[in-house]
């Protein structure tokens, strides 16, 4: 089932992406960008609010726009088109704060049949990486397309 | 052609590309995830399945 998502714009090089949340708070303008890492295709993925006035970008504010569903399958929305452009990346992303990183993995765990139709999915947990599985609490996830 | 309903079921989402965005390509917004990204990928390494392809 497609959850419903906000529409995407990107650059050409697709690893910088921007929407906007629409809920209680008004309008919040996202962005979503893929970092490089030291590690060859390993790219960081790291999203965060938009300050209008002034361009930069936190990714440590709480918008409680009260869509965080919508907001999480938009960036899931852009993990496939990044993949679709770069199919060797591996995609590393933990949240800012524990709290957060709990809200991914549950929203990891809620979508986990289709999302292990197209990605290998792992979890870092005590120094190593792990087959995600559904009730065990993770620090990172590492994510990798199926060819 | 595919209807507009189709293409919205899709997982692989409609992009619209803004060149504007082009100016935040060479920052690193998020810095230091990016370096504990690299702090975790050197001290725990890649998924086994990955080390078992490399070796």
């Amino acid at each position: 089932m497609m959850l419903p998502r906000y529409e995407l714009k990107s650059d050409e090089s697709l690893t910088v992406f921007e929407f906007v949340s629409v809920g209680g708070k008004g309008e919040i303008s996202k962005i979503v960008q893929y970092s490089e890492t030291n590690l060859k295709d390993f790219y960081n993925l790291g999203f965060g609010d938009k300050d209008l006035q002034t361009g930069k970008v936190d990714d440590t504010v709480i918008s409680d726009n009260g869509d965080s569903q919508k907001v999480l399958a938009t960036v899931a929305a852009t993990v496939y088109a990044f993949t679709d452009k770069y199919p060797e990346a591996w995609i590393y992303a933990t949240g800012s704060t524990k709290s957060r990183t709990r809200l991914y993995r549950i929203g990891l765990t809620n979508n986990l049949g289709e999302i292990t139709e197209d990605f290998e999915l792992y979890g870092q947990r005590e120094g190593e990486w792990r087959e995600f599985v559904r009730g065990v609490e993770y620090e990172a996830f590492l994510v990798r397309r199926r060819s | 052609m595919k209807k507009i309903e189709e293409l919205n079921e899709s997982k692989l989402p409609i992009v619209k590309i803004d060149k504007s965005l082009g100016k935040y390509r060479d920052k690193v917004l998020f810095k230091e995830k990016v370096e504990k990204a690299n702090e975790t990928l050197k001290s725990v390494g890649l998924p086994k399945a990955l080390q078992k392809s490399k070796a």
